[in-house]
């Protein structure tokens, strides 16, 4: 079957970050119901003494009217919807009870009273009595000492600009990379005219963030034999995924596993900002005339030649296979709302292979799609 | 032109997916077979505003809304030749009783598509060649705007808003022509009321009104014989080739290392109108039509070929004339450099295991030919795309 066309979902079934569009209504009104029936709801007594008005009855309100009416100012809410969706500038509570946490400000709502609004949209959610908004969907914050993968999208004079999902590019120095061979020296002009050659345009890198400014801008660098352009493998970006779901940072953001079915070892490099690499794992060539000597730096000039590198290796169709199972298996635990992370990729990947022995096509079946991936999910989360 | 939008990606990356696709079978990113259409969300009606809407979601959050809205509109009559159509119109009531005085006739004009993609202007290149290859498709066989007909003096003016909601993360035509069939499907028009010429009356009862294609196990409105096979809009197919592998429904990245790529629009008819029907003045749309069986009545409408962004990628560098790979790197003396320029010269005209080089000249016309080939096959994709689309629930 060419094509699987399935039914829209309904969203209740589902954890409230995966609200992505559209039928928003149901968690609304779930919302809505949970805070009408339960005693719990927090607040107490209303302030201003008005009734808990939420969003689904501001809707309605607005349809009975048949025009697209804008919400009423006195409509405030002065007690907190257990997990409804909010929209930036939207007033959460005036009720000084509560404390701004992140995703919300402070605005003044009438004669000096302040109201807590949204700067996102996303899902209330409090914690004892502070009150934050977690994204929907959220852009990479760095934080030095991240592990990135990154894509050059800009070659400067001294330096590349590089996409790394987050709301400005971000900085590599020339300064902070490793020449070739290991050598140790200034960067000179002659390096600059041929900025190209050690990375261009659409190159993927493994770097780190080293230093933040003030912007939130990370400048990165990839001074360490783990760093470097990326080869032999596919790329695929997770980032974005607010709430939990996607690449969360970890002990190890970087390992080698041993694939199933004769696919040799493959390396999976887990981005802190959501850019994933899987490649095959290539151990580094001595050459002969180098195989004599040992030592620290001889190896460091040996991994450092194949550095800037953009000829692939020989990879054998077994270990694309096994490259291509494991991108199924990050696609679908991102699909459903899962971590991506070294424990659930291989847990993931592990049961992948397992699923592809009882499925028709064999062990050669690498689709994880649609139902498959949600199989996969769910024998994970049962686990 | 540049039809398809550009993509970054690094030379290495290309090589690897160029490796992997060129496989026999071919190894695709997502795992999914030659043939695989990524799973996707359809609904009907979304949009209560329109005559007819739908909604197509992606699991990658791609995601496109179609809205149908109808119009009564006087038709113009000629005035440079006023007698034009009356004429016409009474030739062939020589032939026919006086209630079947109506010739029915259709205008290109009669419908209007407007594309929206987030972050194009709408007259962006990219936007108006989706636009016109989804209008193309739907418009070749003339069939479609004769539907729109109402009388001699009106006609329903049909606007289709094709919105993409998501930014397009990957080329957007499947997508939307997908969406735009079943948005079609799910058109209805209000029952006309009046007879003739007069001005047209509608009934009031939405329950009443006939869809816009009448299908054949239709609970309410279906004026057609139940067993009739009946026409359907339009799927615009995107299909590539890569090596000797032929490749449905390309990701971003796969269409990033394609050799050829097109879009073959394939309709289904009535057995009566395919026949006599002419396609558009095309020379690729010819009438293809295969023989009856159980399957659908394909008919080729159009082919456009699309521009691959492959041959815009930069060419990746070999080893030997990277000067910042291995032992060259440290190359000073000149002797060496002069070497490596040597062999630099030699890795461009060659091809090297590993290395990315763009796709160069045109698309070989047999490779063509096998593209649509197998997407016309008995049985074959459209055949099961219409299949599932058919399993759609209308409402």
């Amino acid at each position: 079957m060419p094509i699987t066309i399935l039914p829209p979902k309904a969203f209740r079934d589902q954890p409230p970050r995966r609200n992505l569009n559209h039928d928003s209504d149901d968690v609304m009104s779930d919302a809505t119901s949970d805070s009408e029936d339960s005693d719990s709801q927090p607040g107490g007594v209303s302030l201003d003494g008005g009734v808990t008005i939420h969003p689904r009855k501001r809707r309605s309100a607005a349809a009975a009217s048949s025009t697209f009416t804008k919400r009423p100012k006195t409509n405030v809410t002065s007690s907190v919807p257990r997990s409804a969706i909010v929209t930036p500038g939207e007033r959460i509570t005036t009720d000084p009870q509560w404390m701004r946490g992140h995703g919300t400000y402070l605005s003044s709502a009438s004669l000096g009273e302040q109201a807590i609004t949204s700067s996102l949209a996303g899902i209330v959610t409090r914690t004892n009595k502070l009150l934050s908004v977690r994204p929907l969907r959220a852009r990479y914050t760095p934080e030095v000492g991240d592990l990135v993968v990154g894509r050059i999208v800009e070659v400067q004079a001294k330096r590349w600009r590089v996409d790394v999902g987050s709301t400005q590019l971000a900085a590599l120095p020339l300064s902070a990379i490793n020449l070739p061979g290991g050598i140790l020296r200034k960067r000179t002009e002659t390096d600059e005219l041929q900025i190209r050659t050690f990375f261009a345009e659409g190159d993927l890198v493994v770097a780190e963030v080293q230093q933040l400014f003030q912007d939130g801008g990370a400048v990165l660098h990839t001074r360490s034999l783990k760093y470097g352009k990326l080869r032999n493998g596919v790329f695929m970006a997770v980032s974005g995924t607010g709430g939990g779901g996607g690449v969360v940072r970890s002990r190890r953001q970087v390992w080698t596993l041993e694939a199933a079915n004769n696919g040799g070892p493959i390396d999976v490099i887990l981005g802190v900002n959501g850019y994933v690499w899987i490649s095959k794992h290539v151990e580094p060539v001595v050459p002969e005339e180098a195989k004599g000597q040992t030592g620290i730096t001889n190896l460091e000039e040996v991994v450092s030649a194949t550095m800037y590198s953009s000829q692939n290796d020989r990879i054998e169709p077994e270990t694309m296979r096994e490259i291509a199972r494991i991108r199924g298996v990050v696609t679908a635990l991102v699909e459903n709302g899962l971590r991506v992370d070294e424990d659930m990729v291989t847990k993931g990947y592990n049961e992948a292979v397992e699923l592809a022995l009882v499925s028709a096509d064999g062990p050669e079946d690498v689709y994880l799609g649609g139902e498959r991936g949600e199989q996969l999910a769910a024998a994970l989360t049962a686990v | 032109m540049a039809s398809s939008q550009h993509v970054l990606l690094s030379p290495a990356e290309l090589a690897y997916l160029h490796a992997s696709l060129s496989l026999t079978p071919p190894i695709r990113p997502d795992g999914r077979s030659p043939t695989q259409f990524r799973p996707l969300v359809a609904e009907t009606g979304i949009l209560p505003g329109t005559n007819g809407s739908a909604r197509i979601c992606f699991a990658d959050g791609t995601e496109a809304i179609v809205g149908v809205k109808a119009e009564v509109e006087r038709t113009r009559t000629r005035h440079d030749f006023p007698s034009l159509d009356l004429d016409e119109g009474a030739e062939d009531d020589d032939d026919l009783d006086d209630n079947q005085r109506d010739v029915v006739k259709g205008d290109n004009d009669w419908v209007e598509m407007t594309v929206e993609i987030p972050g194009y202007r709408d007259d962006d290149a990219g936007t108006v060649f989706l636009s016109a290859m989804l209008s193309e498709a739907l418009l070749a066989d003339g069939e479609f705007t004769k539907r729109l007909w109402i009388n001699r003096r009106f006609h329903w003016k049909l606007y289709l808003d094709i919105l993409l909601i998501s930014p397009p993360l990957s080329y957007p035509l499947p997508l939307l022509s997908l969406t735009t069939h079943l948005a079609l499907l799910a058109t209805r028009l209000p029952r006309l009321k009046s007879e003739g010429d007069e001005d047209p009356l509608f009934d009031d009862d939405w329950a009443a009104a006939p869809y816009l294609y009448p299908r054949p196990t239709g609970k309410k409105g279906s004026k057609k014989a139940a067993s009739a096979p009946t026409a359907r809009p339009p799927v615009t197919l995107l299909v590539m080739a890569v090596g000797n592998n032929i490749i449905f429904d390309p990701s971003k990245e796969e269409l990033a290392v394609a050799d050829v790529a097109l879009a073959v629009s394939v309709g289904e008819s009535s057995s009566s109108s395919s026949t006599t029907s002419t396609s558009s003045s095309k020379p690729t749309a010819m009438d293809l039509d295969t023989e009856e069986t159980k399957g659908h009545n394909l008919r080729l409408l159009s082919v456009r070929t699309i521009d691959p962004p492959s041959r815009l990628t930069p060419p990746g560098i070999p080893n030997a004339s990277n000067s910042a790979y291995g032992a060259n790197a440290g190359a000073k003396d000149t002797e060496k450099k002069k070497q490596q320029q040597e062999q630099a010269r030699t890795a461009e005209s060659e091809a090297v295991e590993g290395v990315w080089k763009a796709p160069r000249g045109g698309a070989k016309p047999l490779v063509m030919a096998a593209l649509v080939q197998k997407v016309l096959e008995k049985g074959g994709v459209a055949d099961e795309v219409l299949d599932a689309l058919d399993g759609v629930d209308l409402n």
